[in-house]
């Protein structure tokens, strides 16, 4: 595929994915809560959405014209939040009251909340179909520019709903419509083969009767190129579906393809080592925790005064 | 032909089929979604009068309330249409998440709710989805006690941003408000007066309450029917008032009395004007296939068991106020 980015370009995304990678580890480890293995596997598809694709405007959050992108896997919003931040949906600072009581983000996803955000999340295997809807009322709306972007997760695939979307997807010919599956190969507990096979996966989206397009979930340029590919050339009638393939915590080498890094909010020292690994292994000056001073917070429960 | 019956004798999935049609002429942006039901539901009569606004979704529920969600964040007013018990059961993640979690413009109706549904069994015979719905936060729901109830329901509901679940019986139910009646979110209507004791009925139930109490009139007992067909809100200063004036309660509900109408109507009599409380519904069991009439007798939800219930509550009310005797 031909890359569609410049050097500049390139470098440009390639410090966006970083800076998310970055943001997501802040937060998760200043609230202790949170997903790292998740926000780090779609941080470069991010980095591509929102510095790149995407037709939007962070002043105008709701503008119909707007494409959207649905994040389905939910409890991978540090790694979203991360990129409205630096989008401009709302200052950075913000994030440091991701899971704060009266907080602008959630801990899993609040449209309500949080600016920038297309639809609220949690359980799984719910977006597809919230996707579905608006590409058929962007149809109905004569809004032909528009697409609708729907983020899932590969374990996620193991819910039945998804497929009830696809088949409703492909019915409607809903070619506004594409899904990108975050496929890290791991889910909570365990690996995806191993805990609810989803193989043979691109056959199955096939069967279904969607487009199909395979890429390398890190590299900025193919993810680029796919994108660019669903959005004007394979549009004929049928949803596509991008199966990008990535590395569950890509970037920190004890978080990659690890499942006890699904859920897992490292303590200060351990954060700081990461993300100074982070800042070497993307060629940033080495930078660690930022709030590494900050008390670790502690679930606690005094009982009231 | 249904649709050229006369309203009165009308089944009331006919008159929500024809006010959704109604609506659809008025609201341009209504989008009425279907999971393969709407001949039984009726939505079919907004298929042929809309078909460019109708979407069928085939028999995927969870899908359907995802759908919605969709149209509802892209300015549409979808009504996702099929039995209360797919409702209630099947896509419940959905709809609390999806769409009332984002407090989204989505009107619900549950078709075939409780007992008077067919012969179809348990699985059909939705008794839960007061109970389920009512506890989902920014969930409005209302069961209308005719058909003119109704169509008032789904005009308010218009009116209202946010989730709204409705119940649509399948029976023909008897008459008790006028073509012009309005309904209001938390507000309910005291369709007979009575001071000896309340009976707090929704749904078609207001029907049998309203027979229960020409019985219990004829064993020279006052009873007062207040019609709730908004419960949730709920109007706890009616319940209250009446309560205060009746000094005891019987509430009767078209579905199971665990965590349903009767449990709010308790739960507010509890808060602010205890009193003895009979409840009418179904008592933690299934509803299995059957005849409607014998179904009520089996579940002893008819106007004869709502007047021993009243006489009951009656008698207690004595036992614990010896001196109001």
């Amino acid at each position: 595929m031909n890359s569609h980015l410049s050097a500049e370009k390139r470098s440009f995304l390639a410090e966006q994915a970083y800076q998310i990678r970055r943001l997501a580890l802040e937060m998760i480890c200043y609230s202790q809560w949170g997903h790292v293995g998740g926000s780090f596997s779609m941080a470069d598809l991010l980095s591509v959405f929102y510095f790149h694709e995407l037709r939007l405007d962070p002043l105008h959050p709701r503008w119909e014209g707007r494409d959207r992108l649905l994040l389905s896997k939910a409890h991978g919003s540090p790694g979203l939040y991360a990129a409205l931040a630096l989008r401009g949906y709302f200052p950075i600072e913000q994030v440091y009251s991701y899971c704060e009581l009266g907080g602008l983000l959630e801990g899993h996803t609040d449209m309500k909340r949080t600016p920038g955000l297309e639809c609220s999340g949690g359980p799984l295997g719910m977006g597809l179909s919230v996707a579905v809807g608006i590409a058929l009322a962007l149809r109905i709306k004569e809004e032909p520019r528009a697409r609708v972007y729907c983020l899932l997760g590969d374990g996620e695939c193991n819910e039945g709903n998804i497929w009830e979307a696809a088949m409703s997807a492909a019915h409607y010919q809903l070619d506004n419509l594409i899904a990108i599956v975050d496929y890290n190969k791991v889910m909570a507990k365990g690996l995806v083969s191993q805990m609810m096979r989803i193989e043979p996966f691109s056959a199955k989206w096939t069967s279904f009767g969607w487009e199909v397009l395979e890429v390398d979930g890190h590299d900025l340029d193919a993810v680029a190129s796919g994108l660019h590919q669903a959005r004007w050339i394979k549009p004929h009638g049928a949803p596509i579906v991008i199966i990008a393939h990535t590395v569950k915590g890509k970037g920190v080498e004890m978080a990659e393809f690890n499942y006890k890094w699904h859920t897992h909010a490292p303590d200060p020292l351990t954060a700081d080592q990461m993300l100074r690994e982070l800042a070497r292994n993307y060629g940033f000056p080495e930078q660690g925790y930022s709030r590494i001073d900050s008390p670790v917070k502690k679930e606690t429960f005094y009982g009231g005064e | 032909m249904a649709e050229s019956k006369p309203p009165e004798v009308q089944e009331m999935r006919d008159a929500f089929g024809q006010a959704l049609v109604e609506l659809g002429k008025q609201y341009p942006k209504i989008i009425v979604l279907d999971a393969d039901l709407n001949t039984s539901s009726k939505a079919v009569y907004f298929k042929k009068a809309f078909p460019d606004r109708f979407i069928q979704v085939g028999i995927a529920e969870q899908n359907l309330f995802g759908i919605a969600a969709g149209f509802a964040l892209t300015g549409f007013i979808p009504f996702p249409s099929t039995f209360a018990a797919f409702v209630s059961r099947r896509a419940l993640d959905q709809i609390a998440i999806s769409i009332c979690y984002p407090n989204l413009n989505v009107k619900i109706p549950g078709s075939y709710v409780g007992l008077p549904t067919s012969r179809a069994g348990a699985s059909h015979n939705c008794i839960e989805d007061i109970t389920i719905m009512r506890a989902l936060p920014n969930m409005r729901v209302a069961d209308p006690g005719d058909n003119n109830d109704l169509r008032a329901i789904m005009r308010t509901a218009m009116e209202t941003e946010g989730p709204v679940y409705f119940r649509v019986t399948r029976l023909t139910l008897d008459s008790i408000f006028p073509p012009d009646h309005r309904f209001e979110w938390g507000k309910g209507v005291i369709v007979r007066a009575g001071r000896d004791v309340s009976l707090f009925a929704t749904g078609m139930m207001t029907s049998l309450c309203l027979k229960a109490a020409s019985l219990l009139e004829q064993e020279g007992l006052e009873a007062e029917v207040v019609h709730l067909a908004s419960i949730k809100p709920i109007d706890r200063d009616l319940i209250a008032e009446s309560a205060a004036r009746t000094g005891c309660a019987v509430t009767a509900e078209n579905g199971t009395i665990i965590g349903g109408f009767g449990s709010a109507v308790a739960e507010t009599l509890g808060e602010l004007q205890p009193v003895p409380v009979r409840r009418i519904g179904v008592c933690d069991r299934w509803v299995d296939s059957g005849g409607i009439d014998e179904l009520f007798t089996l579940h002893r939800m008819q106007p004869a068991d709502i007047a021993l219930a009243a006489k009951e509550a009656i008698a207690a009310k004595r036992v614990r106020h010896p001196q109001s005797l």
